[in-house]
């Protein structure tokens, strides 16, 4: 009897689930890999392993962002907090000649600029704004001062190939074959999503990005708060920032990170400020990028290339334009919060 | 919302002008001093560079080896700057021209436009435009231009007899409406097509990717994920070029046993080192030479403005020489005889 009920508990669970929108989505999307395959298994493959590396770094710089606005703290510097720690941790590694060092170097290094991003904002109140673009101009000067041609990795990090799940055909190559970062920033991102949302540390941050006077008023530390999740989102910049250099490309150059922080910040409200929606918006953006590329790779239809160049941009907004609805961000976002006095 | 990201776009202009005002100068050894400029004795080179860096491993900065070698060669004097935004390529070329300078080097087929309208403005400035086609008349203004083609077609030859899978693609860093990008990609494919045949092979043809945007060079990340997009589809030879997107594309590949690439423009076997493992050449373009034979005429008086076409070629196999087979290193050395003396037709357009 209690079985019977149980499964039907579960019945009625998939069925739900089954008529949600959000699972329709799903199918569509299954359906048309599924179809995509079958066409052409080697450029679906392709395709689609493109659309984790070209979206991951973008999912984990939102992931910056998204810790950051939730507290109440608009970080426009992630672009300074990449750069930074891709520098600091093709040097270190360089010099070192050790990948490990180089990695918690860039981690490291992250952190300062989270907890230089903290003390600008929240000890000393400065404009959000401000202090972001500041931090965004210093690792611009700072790295390309430095910078010195001629250095290079022993390595990169190897992709490791998980055994038994790496053969599975298609999500074997997209998922299980990966290099280190990218599994530890995919599962980072769950972790962060379950943190956000299941937790205690999740419901206090949250409370602070949107009303920071009564987290104030319920015994939180609204100061400590805010330091402590801008620096740990620093430090996730900072793995950002060595997933390309380390993991990605294997070299440094001035500007390395041409622009990624900031279309990061676009894909944090693209996931509607939540880090599994930022990690689906990167990998769509990462697909978009990766089909225009394998448009011009087959030659199969005849638009000039700045056009297709445009395709990620275009499907984002026509994206945005038929599903976002109404966003809203956490309401005391970008606001220095001052405690108020009897 | 949107106030806040009217303020983002505000602050971000003037951190741009900040950080133009703070990176723009940096100045080079001296044999005359930058206050001497504009006066009889001085010879004063300036080079300003395209969006890329002036150490960018590629084009920007094998034009100012040219112009420090001009310089030093000349007794003069040579200083760069790096333009940050294609709105102040005027504004960049004024600083020179306005301080008296003798020659100016703008690096790029995006700022033809702008040394045109400045070649008109400062009749008395000799302006070197690298990688620009002069279609004007100013006596002042000379392009230095490079049948790129030949240097694609070179390289690609040698991919098709290194390629296995026969699958050989080309990365480009920069749209297919700059010349000088789409002459080495096309010269590359045409290379591949015409060294297929040769084997009675019927290699696909090779495939190619054009980047466009604000970060069509300086994009290292996406040229790697890119290279590894065509990696994962079996293709062995990749040519990566443009900026350091393509040096990005380059050092992905390396990371591939068994896959070749092929740098761009200078020789990037010591600009790209972590590229080693699978760079077999590069396609060159004589770039700081063809600089300082521009400035030499300046300097000489003998400058007359119009066209300077400067001399392409393969770079060096470096440790490849050891692996690459014997007939096959004669046949591309035979080739780039023909190609190169205008014997063998590339096919692309100009």
């Amino acid at each position: 009897m209690l079985r019977l009920q149980a499964v039907g508990a579960v019945i009625n669970m998939m069925t739900t689930a089954l008529r949600s929108r959000k699972s329709l989505y799903f199918y569509i999307v299954v359906i048309a890999i599924a179809f995509a395959y079958s066409v052409n298994s080697v450029s679906t493959v392709a395709v689609a392993a493109s659309s984790i590396t070209f979206g991951l770094p973008l999912a984990m710089a939102a992931m910056v962002g998204i810790m950051c606005e939730r507290t109440g703290v608009v970080n426009i510097g992630i672009e300074g907090t990449l750069l930074t720690s891709a520098f600091f941790g093709f040097f270190v590694a360089a010099l070192s000649q050790n990948l490990i060092w180089g990695l918690l170097a860039a981690i490291a290094s992250g952190a300062v600029t989270g907890l230089l991003l903290a003390l600008l904002t929240v000890s000393w109140k400065m404009d959000q704004i401000i202090a972001g673009t500041i931090v965004n101009i210093l690792a611009t000067g700072l790295t390309s001062f430095f910078y010195k041609q001629g250095y290079s990795l022993p390595a990169i990090f190897p992709r490791w190939s998980i055994p038994g799940l790496s053969d599975i055909p298609f999500l074997g190559r997209v998922f299980f074959q990966s290099g280190p970062i990218t599994y530890f920033g995919l599962i980072l991102i769950f972790v962060l999503y379950v943190a956000m949302y299941h937790t205690a540390w999740g419901l206090r941050t949250r409370a602070i990005g949107e009303y920071p006077s009564s987290a104030e008023t319920s015994g939180i530390s609204v100061k400590k708060f805010k330091y402590i999740n801008v620096v740990i989102a620093g430090a996730f910049g900072g793995l950002t920032g060595a997933y390309l250099t380390l993991e990605l490309v294997g070299s440094f150059d001035r500007g390395f990170s041409a622009g990624k922080g900031f279309t990061a910040l676009a894909i944090m409200i693209f996931g509607r400020w939540n880090p599994i929606g930022a990690l689906l918006a990167a990998i769509f953006f990462g697909f978009a990028q990766a089909l225009a590329n394998q448009l011009m790779i087959d030659g199969l239809v005849a638009i000039p290339g700045p056009f297709i160049n445009m395709l990620p941009y275009v499907l984002t907004i026509v994206v945005l334009a038929f599903s976002a609805g109404k966003v809203r961000g956490p309401a005391a976002a970008g606001q220095p919060y001052e405690r108020e006095q009897a | 919302m949107f106030k806040k990201f009217k303020k983002i776009a505000a602050v971000t202009a003037a951190a741009g002008l900040l950080g133009l005002a703070l990176s723009a100068c940096s100045s080079a050894e001296k044999a005359t001093t930058e206050a001497d400029c504009g006066t009889e004795k001085a010879f004063c080179i300036g080079l300003v560079t395209d969006i890329g860096k002036v150490d960018d491993k590629s084009f920007n900065q094998s034009a100012w080896e040219g112009a420090q070698q001009a310089a030093t060669e000349n007794n003069g004097f040579a200083k760069y700057v790096e333009t940050q935004d294609p709105k102040d390529y005027a504004a960049n070329i004024a600083l020179f021209a306005d301080a008296g300078y003798n020659a100016i080097v703008t690096v790029g087929f995006l700022m033809a436009e702008a040394t045109t309208i400045a070649a008109e403005k400062y009749p008395d400035v000799k302006f070197i435009g690298v990688d620009q086609f002069n279609g004007g008349a100013s006596a002042n203004y000379s392009g230095l231009i490079f049948p790129e083609d030949k240097a694609g077609f070179i390289v690609g030859y040698l991919g098709g007899y290194l390629t296995k899978t026969g699958k050989t693609a080309a990365i480009a860093g920069g749209p297919d409406s700059i010349p000088p990008v789409r002459k080495f990609i096309e010269g590359f494919v045409a290379g591949v097509e015409y060294a297929s045949q040769e084997q009675g092979k019927s290699y696909p043809k090779a495939s190619s990717v054009y980047y466009t945007g604000a970060n069509a060079f300086n994009d290292p990340a996406w040229g790697a994920s890119t290279a590894q997009q065509y990696l994962d589809q079996d293709v062995d030879v990749i040519f990566s070029a443009g900026g350091k997107t393509g040096n990005g594309g380059l050092a992905r590949t390396a990371q591939k046993a068994g896959a070749y690439c092929i740098g761009v423009d200078t020789d990037q076997w010591g600009t790209v080192p972590e590229a080693q493992a699978c760079l077999v050449t590069s396609a060159m373009k004589l770039i700081p030479q063809g600089v300082v034979a521009l400035i030499g005429q300046v300097k000489a008086g003998t400058f007359a403005g119009g066209n300077f076409v400067g001399d392409v070629g393969a770079a060096p196999y470096h440790d490849f020489d050891a692996t690459i087979p014997a007939d096959v290193k004669d046949k591309v050395a035979a080739l780039t005889a023909k190609i190169i003396s205008g014997e063998v037709a590339t096919g692309v357009k100009q």
